[in-house]
């Protein structure tokens, strides 16, 4: 459903994204991993609209994106949440979720806006403002619930697990699972923790300095020589 | 003495009720696009000297000029726009540098067409004067323009609350990329802000028409004016503005009684720097820090 084709980014002289071509199909899970500084924001960007290629197209269900604004994407169907929560000040989570309905989504189902609410475990904080009483996980929870209210096909997830212990990770994956099912998402999630990642994604991708250097399922790649030279930083004996 | 100090505290009510109209206008802008329009009080005498040409010249009532004047200074408002959107670098700075040149074209316009004269309504009905409580005195005009003001401030507040317009333009203002991402498109959105702008200057104008005068060096006060009261607001909230325009009008009309009318300026400047000094982020505006 998505395909970027030898997409290519740079800032000044810096590449920030070289000849990268990646395809997610309907429903798929796909775990973008690397080093900070790979380019995984980035590959966001591009895709949300946020940056341009210089060179390279992009297309989600064969449909050019280049042309079209981020607002356009988002009506599109890609969804997407940022790695530090945006919410909308002095409005309720569910303020915020129906404002991304209504322009998203280009309608107001408030059933599906409880549904989303239920989910993500947000219903008994529905009603009260979005920046001063929500808690860490809450607050990621909402930037995932606006994406899901604009009735999106692929989800962007930015690093929603980040700051979270343990625990809290482990329950917030089986949540975006659930999430995932219900509505028969494609994914692409940006994920340090490598034990999350091989849960929740059966395929996962790996920039190293703005380049692919691996795609494939969990196991292979993190068995990949070059995978393990990115993250240590040591040659491979 | 108590009433001198009620009728000042009277006066500057009155005053604070119109200052607010223009400043709503500029926090809007400000709000979705982030630029601080300094054409935006040149906007509002444009509109005062609409309806001081229709007056003079046709006799016609200046409310009965309002929609013309809303047309033409709409108008203008969109055509600042349009040139504001063709800034595609350092749009904080250049913006400035940009409206500042607008305002100044403006004033120059309005000093050849109308002459550098201080005019006021000749209208003998909103010229009169009403009475309250025995002792309150003011023209008419400016109760029934302070009235209106605060019905318009309402109505634009339950736009910005109810309407799906007014959520997309505090969505924008709250954050620009977020709001993107829920499919908000902000060129709309940001005509939209200009254009309701437009239309409460527009009404600004002629409530400074008929309860003051005006001269061509007026809309550079009134930018300043407007602009002092969204910082002491501490920007979008309209309740805030409305509190923080009343204060500037009542603190001016407290220093022309007990001072001299040519300190007006000054107190509110005063007023500026300590609420700056002692809560930088306005009176209203504290922003909450989100927890990481």
């Amino acid at each position: 459903m998505l395909t970027l084709d030898r997409v290519q980014v740079s800032f000044g002289g810096v590449t920030a994204l070289r000849n990268v071509t990646l395809g997610v199909g309907e429903g798929e899970t796909l775990g973008l991993v690397g080093p900070n500084g790979a380019g995984k924001t980035t590959l966001f960007n591009v895709i949300s609209g946020v940056v341009h290629p210089v060179s390279g197209s992009l297309s989600f269900r064969g449909k050019p994106l280049l042309r079209e604004p981020e607002w356009k994407r988002a009506r599109l169907g890609i969804g997407r949440s940022f790695q530090i929560p945006r919410p909308l000040h002095h409005c309720t989570v569910r303020e915020n979720l129906i404002v991304a309905q209504r322009f998203g989504a280009g309608k107001v189902d408030p059933r599906r806006i409880d549904e989303i609410l239920d989910l993500l475990k947000l219903a008994h904080k529905a009603d009260r403002d979005a920046v001063t009483e929500l808690a860490l996980t809450e607050h990621k929870a909402l930037e995932v619930g606006k994406a899901l209210a604009t009735d999106p096909a692929l989800l962007l997830l930015d690093e929603v697990l980040a700051g979270l212990e343990t625990a809290g990770k482990r329950a917030f994956m089986q949540t975006l699972g659930a999430v995932r099912d219900r509505f028969n998402l494609a994914m692409i999630v940006i994920e340090h923790d490598i034990p999350t990642i091989s849960t929740l994604c059966p395929r996962v991708a790996v920039l190293n300095f703005g380049e692919l250097i691996a795609d494939g399922t969990p196991e292979a790649v993190f068995r990949d020589a070059e995978v393990i030279r990115s993250y240590t930083g040591e040659a491979v004996a | 003495m108590l009433e001198l100090t009620l009728q000042a505290l009277f006066s500057g009510l009155l005053a604070g009720g119109y200052y607010a109209t223009v400043a709503v206008g500029l926090a809007l802008v400000f709000g979705t696009m982030r630029v601080i329009n300094l054409a935006h009080g040149e906007l509002v005498l444009l509109a005062a000297y609409i309806a001081y040409a229709g007056e003079s010249r046709y006799g016609l009532n200046p409310v009965l000029c309002i929609p013309f004047a809303l047309v033409v200074v709409c108008a203008s408002a969109a055509i600042v726009y349009a040139l504001l959107a063709r800034i595609e670098q350092d749009r904080e700075m250049n913006s400035l540098i940009l409206t500042f040149g607008l305002g100044v074209i403006l004033t120059n316009l309005i000093l050849m067409t109308w002459a550098a004269d201080i005019h006021s309504t000749t209208n003998a009905w909103m010229l009169d004067s009403v009475v309250l409580a025995d002792t309150l005195f003011a023209m008419r005009s400016e109760v029934v323009f302070f009235v209106a003001g605060l019905a318009l401030m309402a109505a634009v507040h339950l736009w910005l609350s109810r309407s799906w317009q007014g959520r997309a333009v505090r969505a924008l203002s709250s954050n620009r990329n977020a709001a993107k991402l829920m499919g908000v498109d902000p060129s709309r959105t940001e005509v939209l802000s200009f254009l309701v702008a437009g239309a409460l200057s527009t009404f600004a104008g002629i409530a400074i028409y008929t309860g003051k005068t005006i001269y061509p060096a007026l809309g550079h006060v009134m930018t300043v004016k407007a602009f002092i009261i969204t910082v002491l607001a501490g920007m979008g909230s309209i309740p805030g503005v409305l509190i923080g325009a009343i204060m500037i009008g009542v603190i001016e009309s407290f220093t022309v009684t007990y001072a001299a009318a040519s300190l007006q300026e000054l107190a509110g400047m005063v007023l500026f720097l300590v609420v700056l000094f002692v809560a930088p982020s306005g009176l209203f505006g504290g922003k909450k820090a989100l927890p990481r």
